[in-house]
């Protein structure tokens, strides 16, 4: 069960991640002028039309991160603590704080990107969204390489 | 809309209730994994580790709720401006805080 709930996490967080990316990208390098290269197209999505579903993303991915979470404490930890492997242990504990702290964001991350709001908080809602690109790129790479120490299904 | 101007002053908030919720650890709930049990407020492990997580999720949330009705009093001009600045300020800051308080794991 635990196994089939990290695969939908880790599948979650790769859809979570591309949209958070490209619409991280077009924010803060935007195309003057769509040309039709690849670069171009990914820097000129409508990024707008992300937000709603990158926050839905966002909740199922934590609340399923959640759940695999009480596993992770059970059997992953003690196992690194056994073999002193602290490193990987502190940058699990820095990551669910990163990402309690994204997940207090996404309201004002919404807000900011209200149309209404364009002009007037242009570099809030860039960084802001940057913000949140980084935290995810950072909990998915931690989480990746722990899964990687422990083994899938060992 | 009116409720969106406390948005920010919640991630605000947020941010700030939950390291403060780490660091003394005032976790509304305690879940014992091992149990599959949860209880009030913060109680000591039982049989396996006891998970705090969820609890100062829990006390952060309130908090900010709290706080970010409470801003809807205060006028649009200056502070949706400062909000502006301190909704990403303040989350960097209190991250920043969180690595500090551990960088005991990678400095062993």
């Amino acid at each position: 069960m635990f196994s089939f709930l990290l695969i939908t996490h880790g599948l979650c967080a790769v859809l979570l991640l591309g949209a958070l990316t490209h619409q991280a990208i077009s924010v803060l390098w935007p195309a003057r002028q769509r040309t039709g290269s690849f670069v171009s197209s990914v820097r000129s999505v409508p990024s707008a039309t992300y937000t709603n579903a990158i926050i839905i993303m966002f909740v199922v991915t934590a609340i399923l991160g959640a759940i695999v979470y009480t596993e992770y404490r059970i059997t992953v930890r003690v196992m690194l603590q056994d073999y002193r492997l602290h490193g990987p242990e502190g940058a699990f504990e820095l990551k669910e704080h990163v990402l309690a702290i994204g997940l207090g964001l996404l309201p004002a991350y919404w807000y900011y990107w209200r149309p209404a709001l364009a002009k007037e908080y242009a570099t809030t809602r860039a960084i802001v969204t940057s913000m949140l690109a980084v935290i995810v790129w950072y909990s998915f790479l931690t989480g990746h390489v722990l899964n990687d120490i422990r083994g899938f299904g060992s | 809309m009116t409720i969106g101007r406390a948005f920010p002053v919640f991630g605000i908030a947020f941010a700030v209730i939950y390291i403060a919720s780490v660091y003394f650890n005032w976790a509304l709930l305690t879940y014992h994994p091992q149990l599959v049990q949860w209880g009030p407020l913060v109680q000591a492990p039982k049989q396996g580790p006891a998970m705090y997580w969820y609890g100062w999720l829990l006390t952060a949330t309130l908090g900010a709720s709290a706080i970010a009705a409470v801003s809807l009093a205060l006028p649009a001009k200056p502070f949706d401006r400062i909000w502006s600045i301190l909704v990403w300020v303040v989350p960097l800051v209190m991250i920043a805080v969180i690595g500090y308080i551990l960088r005991v794991y990678f400095l062993r």
